[in-house]
């Protein structure tokens, strides 16, 4: 059984206010995988992925989202096979909780929401360990909770490939292990997960497969080197690291010395 | 409170209003008992003054009155969801100036119907609003504000322009239509207003789960498999299609369609799937009682405009100071 490539990024270059943001950029993404994506601050992270959801257009060349340009997508269509979870949420109204869940399940939902709807928001709400937080106003929520709420969302959502940016973000250390741990059992549910994460260590814990962001391109590290190799880290983030070995994984820390 | 009890006087309310209404008026050449057995023989009577009162004017009064401001409060609503926005109503969007320069150029110089006049301009304006505030196919909320504003002041300059140059007759009913007015209603301006409102609202009302998801942020809704663009549009149009109609009959009632919202969220919560029947409801209950008020306590024709914001206005700021309504 071979590995099946999902989304498939076919010589894109992106501008911004005609500056270029990504060059001929050509990869594959995984199915059934865990890749987060990583990259200085400011690399394009986010506009990257932006690109793969289709919030944004490429400037040339195209994307491919199994087999079938993601422009020819219609929404409906589209939000089955992947959904998004932003860096961060405001909400102007003060919805209830279970509400805002609800709108995650807004391409399965023909006319109107039904009891059945409102039962699966409440279990995904359980799912994610946060049914306490149902009835709250959204609004009056922590950074921190809020993610949680908008990541229950993306899960009602029930899309093929979930991609999200910076989910651990707002979270503290407790929360953010519970989630790469649920992340990581909604791979044996048979989805494709891409993130976008700050901390290189909690990627190379719980991740399959590792993209880096940097120069406008988007990239792998290349055949006989670890993505946690010292000088490639060096590399990316134009600062100094100590790999560290911690339970046969290894690990990267600040060169404090 | 108990739902079920909510929800009974959810629709009870509005019909005890309307059916109080008909009893209350300036005429005094007919008693309460009266018009009740002439309600309850289907509107059969013997006595022609009281058929023509009734019939004629007081229950196209009440209908368009209900109508106007059931429509007011409901686009206002949709427009604060869409556009993400609390500070939005239909008069924002350059309606209210649009329709008033309509009226006005309809009342000094031109032969086509007010009606007309006002609803073309309104919707001319509004749709400037939306051209000019397009960027790249989609709308932004911040600059859709700024367009409206200054649609509006454009449009507001020329209606100056032309109460300048109208006689001093002319621009007495200049000055009342935008002060809004219902008591010249009859089934004729019903009928011209009935069928888009009817379809305005029908759109808005199957909008009311959507604008949930839209109000969440354009992006999170695209996401999640809504065709933001086209939905806005649709709804937009909708909301330009009923209250151009409304304040074609209506003239300008102002900040109507702004407050209610509010005071609805105060009342039912944000969820738009109820907020949404209910700010027609409400809208239209409380813009009736307000013109009771008028019918029952001058005996000359307070223009609704003014009294909608002399009893509007410090309801609202009452319920604004009671409740923590959440915005920063």
């Amino acid at each position: 059984m071979g590995i099946n490539k999902i989304i498939s990024v076919d010589n894109l270059s992106f501008k911004y206010n005609n500056k270029a943001v990504f060059e001929n950029v050509s990869i594959n993404i995984f199915q059934n995988k865990l890749t987060f994506i990583l990259g200085e601050n400011g690399s394009g992270k986010s506009t990257f992925i932006k690109l793969l959801v289709g919030l944004l257009d490429v400037t040339e060349g195209n994307i491919f989202l199994k087999n079938k340009e993601i422009k020819n997508y219609s929404f409906i269509e589209k939000s089955k096979i992947i959904g998004l979870l932003k860096q961060s949420h405001k909400s102007v109204f003060p919805f209830n909780v279970v509400d805002v869940v609800l709108t995650g399940l807004t391409n399965k939902i023909k006319l109107f929401p039904t009891k059945k709807d409102y039962q699966l928001a409440y279990e995904t709400l359980e799912k994610v360990g946060i049914s306490y937080l149902s009835e709250k106003n959204y609004c009056e929520l922590s950074g921190g909770e809020q993610q949680l709420v908008m990541i229950t969302r993306l899960i009602a959502q029930d899309s093929e490939i979930f991609i999200l940016d910076e989910p651990t973000a707002h979270l503290d250390l407790c929360f953010q292990s519970k989630l790469l741990s649920l992340l990581k059992s909604l791979l044996s549910e048979g989805k494709t997960i891409i993130s976008v994460v700050h901390d290189p260590n909690l990627a190379f814990i719980y991740g399959d497969d590792f993209l880096f962001v940097d120069n406008k391109k988007v990239f792998r590290v290349e055949n006989g080197t670890e993505p946690w190799n010292e000088n490639f880290i060096k590399s990316i983030y134009k600062s100094s690291f100590k790999q560290i070995d911690y339970l046969g994984k290894k690990l990267i820390i600040p060169d404090f010395n | 409170m108990n739902k079920t009890f909510l929800k009974i006087l959810f629709y009870l309310i509005p019909a005890i209003v309307i059916v109080a209404s008909v009893f209350i008026g300036s005429s005094t050449l007919f008693s309460k008992k009266e018009i009740f057995e002439y309600i309850f023989s289907g509107f059969q009577t013997s006595n022609q003054t009281l058929d023509s009162i009734i019939f004629n004017i007081r229950i196209p009064r009440i209908l368009i009155t209900f109508m106007i401001g059931g429509t007011l409060a409901m686009s206002g609503n949709s427009l604060q969801a869409t556009l993400k926005n609390p500070l939005v109503c239909p008069y924002i969007l350059g309606l209210s100036s649009g329709a008033a320069f309509g009226a006005a150029l309809s009342l000094a110089y031109l032969t086509i119907p007010i009606q007309i006049s006002a609803f073309v301009f309104g919707f001319i304006a509004v749709l400037l609003t939306y051209i000019i505030s397009m960027k790249k196919n989609n709308v932004s909320t911040v600059t859709i504000i700024l367009a409206g504003v200054v649609v509006s002041g454009i449009f507001t300059a020329l209606l100056t322009i032309v109460q300048f140059f109208s006689d001093p007759f002319k621009l007495q009913s200049i000055v009342s239509w935008t002060m809004g007015n219902l008591h010249n209603s009859s089934w004729e301006k019903f009928k011209i207003a009935f069928i888009p409102i009817l379809v305005g609202t029908t759109i808005l009302y199957f909008y009311k789960w959507k604008l949930n998801a839209i109000a969440l942020g354009d992006e999170e809704a695209k996401t999640s498999g809504i065709n933001v663009k086209r939905d806005k549009l649709i709804i937009l149009f909708a909301v330009t299609l009923a209250t151009s109609s409304a304040v074609a009959i209506s003239g300008v009632i102002g900040l109507f369609g702004l407050i209610i919202p509010h005071i609805t969220r105060m009342l039912v919560g944000v969820d738009n799937r109820i907020s949404m029947p209910f700010n027609f409801l409400f809208g239209g209950s409380f813009l009736l009682i307000i013109d009771d008020f008028s019918r029952s306590f001058f005996d000359f024709e307070m223009p609704i405009g003014v009294l909608t914001m002399l009893i509007g206005a410090p309801f609202f700021i009452y319920l604004m100071k009671k409740n923590n309504i959440g915005w920063e």
